[in-house]
C-alpha cells in the first residue's frame, strides 16, 4: 500500500480513537466481522499496514509501537504460508500468542469502559465544595493526617544532608559511633510526647554524625509506618512537620 | 446517647466531612456503641436519603460514607456553578487504571505489555492526580516501581472498596476454543 491518495479522510479521523496497536488490530477485527480465534491474517495485516502508512504520515511519535506489531503480523503471515510438515507433535497455531495478547487487552479495555460508565466524582456526581482535586490544602484539613509521598520526605532528607555536609567539613574528629534504631525509637518517642509537633528538618539540628542522621531518618520512617508519629505536609512549599500519635491510639 | 441522637450526629459529621467517613473513624469516636449499631444507623440514613425527594444520596464509597449529588443533575450543577470544572479522563488513563486496579501491585512494563504502548506519561499523570501510587519496588533486575490504585481512585469511581470491582471475564475459560486445527 504505497499510494496515499487511495486513503480516504475517514482514516485520519478514526486514527484519533486508537489507544495503541492492539486496539487498532481489535477494531480491524471487529470492522471485518471476523472471528478473533480465526483471524484472516493476510487480509488484516494488509489493512493494518494501510493504517500504519497514515500514522507515519502524521509523524506520530507512537509509530514505533505500531511497527513492532506490524513485524509480528508479517511474521505470522509468513508462518501461515509455510507448508505443514506431517508430524506427530501438535503444531501450535502461529496466531495463538497474538490472540492471547488481544484477548488480554480486550478484557482490560472492557474493564476501562466499565470504569468510565460509573458515576464518576466530579463528572456525574459531586460532593460539597468545588472541583474535587482542588480540595487539597483546604483549611478543613488542618488536623488531618495528610498523605505525603515518600519522595517529598526523601527530598527533605537530602536537603538536610547537603546542609550538614558544609558545616561538618570544619572540624574532623574521629569517634566510635554506635546508634541503633531501637535507641533512637525511644529517644524520638520521648521527644515527641513533649513536643506537639516539630519541623522535620530541625530534628537533625543537634546531630553531628552522618550515621546518626541516617539512623534517625530510618527511625522516623519506622515510627510513621507503625503509626506512632504522623507526618503533616499541607502545601508543597510548607515545612514537613512531624507529630505524635502515640501508642494508646493504636490500641483502638 | 440515644440511637436517634446518634443518627443525627453521624449525619452532621458526614455532612461536614470532605472525605468519606469510615466506620473505623466513627467507632473510634463513639466508643460506647458497637460497630453493628453504627452500621445499622448508617443503613437507616442511606434508606432515608434514598426514599426522600432530595438532590443527593448518602453513598457508601472508599470504605466510608459520603453525601453525593444524584447523577441526573450533573449537567445543571455544572451549568449553575461555572467554577466547577468537570473531571475529564482519557481512554488511555482509564485503561491504565483498569489494569492497575485488577493486577496491582504491578510495574510499568507489565502495564505496557498489556496495552502494547508506552505508558510512562499516563502513569505520571495518574500519580500526580493521586489515582495511582507507588507501592514499592519489584525484586527483579532494575528494581522497578510497583504501582497500585489509591483511596482517591475508589472515591473517583464510586467504588466501595477494590473488591467492589466487577469480576473480569476470564481468558482461561475461553482457552478450549483456542485449540485450532489447520
Amino acid at each position: 500500500m504505497s499510494n496515499m491518495e487511495q486513503l480516504e479522510l475517514p482514516y485520519l479521523v478514526k486514527l484519533q480513537v486508537f489507544e495503541g496497536p492492539l486496539d487498532l488490530l481489535l477494531q480491524l477485527i471487529k470492522k471485518n466481522k471476523v472471528d478473533i480465534y480465526d483471524i484472516p491474517i493476510s487480509k488484516i495485516t494488509e489493512q493494518y499496514l494501510e493504517y500504519l502508512e497514515v500514522i507515519k504520515q502524521c509523524n506520530l511519535e507512537v509509530v514505533g509501537d505500531y511497527l513492532a506489531l506490524a513485524a509480528q503480523l508479517s511474521l505470522i503471515k509468513s508462518r501461515m504460508l509455510l507448508p505443514q510438515i506431517e508430524s506427530e507433535e501438535e503444531v501450535e497455531d502461529p496466531r495463538a500468542e497474538l490472540v492471547q495478547l488481544l484477548l488480554e487487552y480486550e478484557r482490560y479495555k472492557d474493564a476501562a469502559e466499565d470504569l468510565e460508565n460509573r458515576d464518576i466524582l466530579g463528572k456525574e456526581v459531586f460532593i460539597r465544595g468545588l472541583s474535587y482535586f482542588d480540595e487539597f490544602g483546604d483549611a478543613a484539613q488542618e488536623t488531618e493526617i495528610v498523605k505525603t509521598d515518600l519522595w517529598s520526605l526523601v527530598d527533605a532528607f537530602k536537603e538536610v544532608c547537603i546542609r550538614r555536609q558544609f558545616e561538618l567539613t570544619e572540624d574532623l574528629v574521629f569517634t566510635v559511633e554506635s546508634f541503633s534504631i531501637e535507641e533512637k525509637t525511644n529517644e524520638l518517642l520521648e521527644f515527641f510526647k513533649t513536643n506537639e509537633k516539630y519541623a522535620f528538618k530541625n530534628i537533625f539540628n543537634k546531630m553531628n554524625s552522618k550515621a546518626e542522621i541516617v539512623i534517625t531518618f530510618l527511625t522516623i520512617l519506622e515510627l510513621v509506618k507503625n503509626e506512632l508519629i504522623g507526618i503533616k505536609h499541607e502545601n508543597p512549599e510548607d515545612e514537613i512537620e512531624l507529630f505524635y500519635i502515640g501508642e494508646e491510639d493504636l490500641e483502638q | 446517647m440515644s440511637n436517634k441522637d446518634l443518627k443525627k450526629l453521624i449525619e452532621a459529621i458526614i455532612f461536614t466531612s470532605n472525605k468519606p467517613v469510615t466506620i473505623k473513624e466513627l467507632k473510634f469516636y463513639f466508643k460506647d456503641f458497637e460497630t453493628k449499631e453504627l452500621r445499622s444507623v448508617l443503613k437507616e440514613l442511606i434508606t432515608e436519603w434514598d426514599n426522600a425527594e432530595h438532590g443527593f444520596n448518602l453513598v457508601e464509597v472508599s470504605n466510608g460514607y459520603q453525601l453525593r449529588t444524584k447523577a441526573e443533575f450533573s449537567d445543571e450543577i455544572v451549568n449553575f456553578n461555572k467554577e466547577i470544572k468537570k473531571f475529564r479522563i482519557s481512554k488511555a488513563s482509564l485503561e491504565v487504571l483498569a489494569i492497575a486496579a485488577y493486577k496491582q501491585p504491578l510495574t510499568r512494563l507489565e502495564i505496557e505489555q498489556i496495552r502494547g504502548v508506552d505508558c510512562s506519561g499516563v502513569i505520571n499523570q495518574l500519580l500526580d492526580k493521586r489515582l495511582l501510587d507507588i507501592r514499592g519496588r519489584k525484586d527483579v533486575p532494575g528494581k522497578p516501581f510497583l504501582y497500585g490504585t489509591t483511596d482517591e481512585f475508589l472515591e473517583t469511581f464510586n467504588l466501595k472498596s477494590i473488591k467492589d470491582l466487577p469480576t473480569l471475564k476470564e481468558i482461561e475459560d475461553m482457552e478450549p476454543e483456542l485449540k485450532l486445527d489447520f
